[in-house]
Formats: structure tokens, sequence, C-alpha cells
């Protein structure tokens, strides 16, 4: 057995990697993501996955629904990491099996695969409690700016984790974005991670914190229509039905995180099934049982609060 | 959430916890209910804007988690729930608070045809609970008058909470934290309101908690503590205390502290660095029985 594939057998327990392991895994992920595309072309039959957030065990309930990687190929649409307990075993398993089968797993960034999201929401406090520094953090956020921005399924699904932008009218203006940087704060690639749809608009909208781009129907209409695609496949936003179509099956949510936000959710997760012919199947599934996480829940004690 | 409790501590208190699945207990003159339920699906959220009259609502809302303490002998209630909490975020209708990339997006070239959201995302209410009385068990639903109807009147008064009372360790024969609502900004902050409750031999308290960080800008602290000795008087008396806490993080650099938002996860630790900006006690005297 290789050490990849040993490694591979680690992570699926839940074990994180040694801090030189890590490093020499970035190296190697940092070689294939490279040479991918902004907007990274993907065969069919594909299987598109959305938020995680280090949810390990939830991602395991994922693999035995979707089947695992590489019999089944894998898009993922960003936001592995934050806000869940495991994002260092759950990003780690993602980029390793990358290394191991580039070919049949895409990684695609989110807005919390970014130095300064991960040092509010939970990454960075998990890299120092579980290394005693943070150089596993740097490696993992030096891989982060390496990672595509949008995937292209068959020219005819256009995925990307956030939404669109005004900047963006073609997918060629997307190939030519200098991806390898930071998120910014603004500007075609910060909006590709963040932006939202919204009902109540029709054209563009500006959220009400001064930043953050909203789109409607007729500009997810225009952008699909220009780009000569079916529809747009994002994630970004939690859905307590695990998926939701707007503007008539023009644009599709899918959330892969059941019962999020440490276990108060009660939220269903899905993926959603491509065959060849892009005929489609939402699978939807529930949070991994209490008995199979690793650490029992814990009952919290009586809180002396004033 | 569950917490052992002692069967002798229970029995000695007088009080027997509830049955058929429910959470919470009778004790004294009271039976004090929690409820924890999963977020709203997308359909209840629509019913939900349209009772609101709004577009916009948390991304989490805890619509069927509920606390409630009723006051067994007059059917008088103080409940906790998103609905009215929401209901008064409605009603006070703070303006947005721009987050920091703001300024730099003042430049970019705005696209054909945008429209500005002006709508008060942070999801701010000076909601402090609900009362009701219940005239009838039977008839929950039509029986119920709510609010200022319901003849419950909270008067503002001298007395303080009796924080040496509460820091007694008295066993906790009943204790629980619901969360109402939450939203996290699109990962600009947080905003949550929770209401957590702890039931002792001699009397209930209750925290009920609105947290704002809007990162790089302003934290906000609105707690609600709600105060009742058990003492058998046909009459109860609860003390509410109320109180804001406001400051922006330039203040909160100003004087020293950090600025990062890491530092700024748990309200409970740096409240005291937040000055208040509103103060209130207030009792209600639970009218006799019905």
């Amino acid at each position: 057995m290789s050490d990849l594939d040993r490694q591979i057998e680690q992570l699926k327990k839940c074990e994180p990697l040694k801090e030189s392991e890590v490093k020499a895994l970035c190296l190697k992920a940092m070689e294939i993501l490279v040479e991918e595309s902004n907007v990274q072309r993907v065969d069919a039959p594909v299987t598109i996955c959305g938020d995680i957030h280090g949810q390990f065990y939830d991602m395991k309930e994922l693999f035995k629904v979707g089947g695992d990687c590489p019999k089944t190929n894998y898009l993922f649409l960003g936001d592995f990491v934050d806000r869940g307990f495991y994002s260092v075993e759950t990003f780690l398993l993602l980029l390793a099996l990358k290394v191991r089968y580039p070919d049949r797993i895409t990684l695609i960034r989110g807005n919390h695969e970014s130095r300064q999201i991960t040092q509010v929401y939970g990454f960075y406090d998990e890299c120092l409690r579980k290394y005693g520094s943070v150089n596993v953090w740097r490696y993992c956020t030096d891989i982060f700016d390496y990672l595509s921005l949008s995937a292209l399924i068959e020219n005819k699904i256009f995925s990307v984790h956030g939404g669109l932008s005004p900047a963006i009218s073609t997918l060629d203006q997307i190939r030519t974005i200098d991806r390898k940087q930071e998120v910014p704060h603004d500007g075609a690639m910060c909006d590709l991670l963040w932006s939202d749809p919204e009902d109540i608009v029709d054209g563009w909208g500006l959220s009400p914190r001064g930043a953050g781009f909203l789109f409607g129907g007729s500009v997810v209409t225009s952008f699909n229509h220009t780009n000569n695609i079916d529809y747009i496949c994002r994630a970004h936003q939690l859905v307590m039905e695990g998926y939701k179509w707007m503007f008539n099956n023009q644009i599709v949510t899918v959330w892969s995180a059941p019962n999020y936000c440490y276990s108060r959710c009660g939220n269903v997760a899905a993926i959603l099934e491509l065959d060849e012919n892009l005929n489609k199947q939402f699978r939807v599934f529930d949070a991994a049982p209490q008995e199979s996480r690793g650490a029992p829940a814990k009952k919290p004690a009586p809180d002396y609060f004033l | 959430m569950e917490v052992e409790v002692d069967e002798k501590d229970l029995r000695s208190a007088g009080a027997e916890l509830l049955t058929d699945g429910r959470r919470g207990l009778r004790i004294s003159v009271w039976e004090i209910e929690s409820r924890n339920r999963s977020i709203l699906t997308s359909l209840a959220l629509q019913q939900w804007e349209q009772n609101l009259q709004t577009c916009h609502l948390p991304e989490m809302i805890f619509g069927e988690s509920c606390l409630v303490l009723k006051h067994v002998g007059s059917g008088t209630k103080i409940h906790f729930n998103a609905f009215d909490a929401l209901a008064g975020w409605k009603q006070e209708g703070l303006p947005p608070v721009e987050v920091p990339a703001a300024a730099k997006w003042k430049f970019r070239s705005k696209p054909f045809q945008q429209v500005i959201l002006d709508y008060d995302y942070t999801f701010t209410t000076p909601y402090c609970g609900s009362e009701t009385v219940e005239l009838d068990a039977d008839k929950r639903e039509s029986g119920e008058i709510s609010g200022g109807s319901s003849g419950l009147h909270w008067e503002d008064c001298e007395e303080q909470l009796d924080v040496a009372a509460l820091a007694l360790k008295e066993p906790i024969l009943f204790y629980d934290e619901v969360v109402l609502y939450e939203d996290e900004l699109a990962d600009n902050g947080v905003s949550l309101l929770t209401v957590k409750v702890r039931v002792m031999p001699s009397s209930w308290f209750l925290l009920l908690r609105f947290w704002l960080r809007v990162d790089g800008v302003l934290m906000r602290l609105r707690d609600t503590r709600m105060h009742c000795v058990f003492d058998e008087s046909a009459n109860p008396v609860i003390l509410r205390e109320r109180c804001w806490r406001e400051g922006t993080f330039q203040a909160l650099s100003a004087n020293g502290y950090p600025t990062d938002s890491a530092s700024y996860s748990d309200p409970s630790i740096i409240s005291q660095r937040l000055p208040v900006i509103m103060h209130q006690t207030q009792k209600l005297r639970v009218p006799g029985n019905l």
C-alpha cells in the first residue's frame, strides 16, 4: 500500500495526518490544481455536493449515499472547512482523494477557503488546537489559493460556490481571472464565491450590508442564454430540504451539511447525481447517527449563568 | 440538551418532571416547559414572511421552539418564541449597518438596474418575552389574550436582581437553552437570539439574550433577565431586568481591547467591555387564580 493510500485510510477514520505529511500532500496537490482552469471541465456522470463545513462524520454519510471515490465521480462546491469540529480531517481527506484520483474528484473554492474567514469561523483555531502551531493552517490556506473557481459539466451545467457577478457575462471572462490569491473583498472573483440569488430583485441587488450582490431571475436567464447552459448549480446557502430550485429551474442550490450548525438545525442534506445523459437525481440524507461519531455527545453541565 | 437531575433533589423540592416526552417540570405554582425543534421548512418560512410582511428573515428560525413558564392557578404564561421576537424586529426597523468592505464597494462600477436593499439584516429586536393569559385550558387557541390586553402589567421598580441569591450553588432541577433564531450575516458575524432557563428549589431564573456581532463594525447585546422566587403566595412576583449594551470595534480598540472577531465569540466573556446604553428593572405581579 502506498503512503497516500495509507493516509487516505487513516483520514477515513478521522485521524489527522502528521504535519510533515500535510506539507507533502499540499505540495503534490498544488502541482495538480495549478493546471486546472478557472472553469474546470467535468464529465458526466458526476455527483455534485454543496457545503460540508467540517462535518466529517456527515461527509462519510454522504459517501455512503453517493458511493466511494473513485467509483463515483465527485464535484464539491467549496466550504469544506469552518464551523464544524473536523475541518482538518474533512479537507485533508478531500485533498488526498484529489491527489490520488485527480480525474475523479473536483474541488472548487468556497468563500470559507480564505485566510481571513478561517481565522474567524474555526479552521484556524482547530489547526492550532490539533497541531500546536499554525503551520498546517498555512499549508492549507496556501492550497486554497489554487482551487478552481467554477466547473462546467458537459458544457451544459455551470457550477460555482456562490453565484454570478455583474462583472461577468461570459465564461471566458471567468477564465481570465488570476485566481491564485486570497479571496478579494470585491470584484468578479469575490462575487462568484459570495453572491446569492434573490427572489425579490429581478436584475441586481446590493445587500443592505453595503457589500455583496444579489441576483434575480433575469440575470440568470441572460447568463444561461449567453453561455448556452441549461442551469446553474451552486451551494453557499442553507436549505432545510437539502436543495432548492429557483427562477423556473434555472438555478439550484445544493446543501450537503445535514443538521447544520452544531447539530441545531435539524435540516436534511442533499447531493445531486447526474448520469451520463445529465438526468438528475437528488439524494437526500440525514446526519450521521450519534453512535457512529467519534466522540459521544456531551451532556452540558447545568450552567449557573447570571 | 439533557441534564441528569437528582431524583432526590426533585422530590425534596416538591417538583415533578413533565412526562410524555415533554421537557420541563412542575414546581411550586409553575409549570415550566422548553421545546427545541428544527428550523422552519421553506414552506413554513414563506408563511412567516407573509404573516410578518417581510421578504427577509433569518436563515435559521427555530419557529416551533419555545420556552413557556405557566402560572398554573391563573393561566398566566410568560413565554419566548421567534415569531414575537421577529415582529419586534420588524417594528423597530433599525437602519442597516454597513460592513467594512462597503467602503470599497462604493467605488465599484454599478450594474445596470441595481436595487439597494435597506432592511435591518442584523435582526436586532427589542423583544423581552411575551405574556398571555390562558383563560381555558381546553380552548388553547381561542382563549388566549396576549400582550397589552391581557391585563398583565410590568411596572418600573427600584428592586434589583438578587445576584447573591442567584450565585448560590443550589441544585439545578431543570436547565435548558432554546435558540429562537440565528443568522450568520452571510459570514459577516453573528446574530443570535437564545433563552436559557434554570430552575432551583427556591426560584426560577432565565436569560433571554440577543447577541449581534458585525465583524469589524459593532457588537450589540440585549439581555432580559427574569427571576421569580417561589413563596407560595397567590400572586407571585416576577422581577425583570433589561440591559442593553453596544459598542463599536473602533471604541474597543481605543480602549486597548483586541479587535479581531475571534476574541468575541462568547458574549458572556466580553459583555463587561461594552458600555450599557439602556437599563431598566420592572416587576410583574401575577394575578390571582381566575
